[in-house]
């Protein structure tokens, strides 16, 4: 199994966990701001099996922050670009795309084999459904969210529904980007910390416990808060 | 003393949660506001009294991907 691929991860990977990284299977939701920098990150350290899911087609306003957009690649599916990406980054990895969008009637399924999941969507309906599915196949759901300079992330036991916890209202559907939209280097620092907390969760490394990590770029503040 | 996202912030006044987060700089209008672990509606903030030993959590609602 190894090759050059993975010689620079040692020894902050050992080779036992590089082999069992091989054989980890992630569900990552959602394939744009957050998504492209997750699956780059994962793909790169060397998770073995990356599960794909995302309806969107690549468009203009998606060049800001999305990884895999480009003027090459408007109008083309994001999860085939995604897989394109990974296989000339690192054909170790294997990659499943679902060109669809994920709700309540096929989470459950697209979840089935996975170890843990990656929250990368886009609205807070959809967020809480993901989160909702993850508790029924008892799997660790990692979340991140952005709004312009801003930026949260945190990990979802099943029981633990941090979600219902950032967002209390029932009626919201989106949240301040909205109004600030997102930034590249917000949407690279939140998915880059969401796929190192997923190693580090699937590697059994470090217990997160019921927290959020806020992080303000503007600022330059991040702030870890309690929401137990 | 309070409490706002876990660091202390000095107590003078019971100050309304909107005057809190006007000294805060809180910006957004789309902010989630909990207080010792209750949830704070939004048509309250102007009435809602932040009191000494208060606990109080201030979250940006964002939800982008």
């Amino acid at each position: 199994m190894e090759s050059g691929q993975y010689q620079r991860n040692h020894d902050a990977i050992s080779q036992t966990e590089q082999a069992i990284l091989a054989e980890k299977r992630v569900l990552v939701a959602g394939c744009g701001g957050l998504g492209g920098y997750v699956i780059e990150n994962l793909g790169r350290v060397g998770v073995g099996h990356l599960r794909l899911v995302d309806s969107d087609l690549f468009e203009e306003s998606n060049l800001n922050r999305q990884l895999f957009s480009s003027h090459m690649n408007l109008g083309r599916p994001k999860v085939l670009a995604a897989k394109q990406r990974m296989q000339a980054v690192n054909p170790l990895v294997e990659v499943e795309g679902f060109q669809t969008r994920i709700t309540s009637e096929n989470a459950l399924e697209l979840m089935q084999g996975c170890d843990l999941v990656v929250d990368c969507l886009d609205n807070i309906p959809s967020r809480k459904m993901l989160q909702a599915a993850c508790e029924q196949a008892g799997l660790p759901l990692v979340h991140g969210a952005v709004a312009g300079w801003r930026g949260q992330v945190c990990v979802v036991l099943p029981g633990e529904k941090l979600l219902d916890k950032l967002y209390p209202r029932q009626e919201m559907d989106r949240g301040e980007e909205a109004r600030q939209g997102t930034l590249s280097f917000t949407a690279a620092t939140i998915g880059s910390i969401q796929a190192s907390l997923a190693v580090n969760q699937l590697l059994g490394k470090m217990a997160w416990g019921k927290k959020v990590l806020m992080i303000d770029l503007l600022e330059t503040q991040f702030q870890t808060i309690d929401l137990d | 003393m309070i409490k706002v996202n876990t660091e202390d912030y000095p107590w003078t006044r019971p100050l309304s949660v909107q005057e809190l987060l006007d000294e805060k700089g809180y910006i957004f209008p789309h902010i989630v506001v909990r207080i010792n672990g209750e949830y704070i509606e939004e048509d309250d903030y102007p009435k809602r009294l932040v009191q000494d030993g208060d606990d109080v959590l201030v979250l940006h609602l964002m939800a982008g991907g």
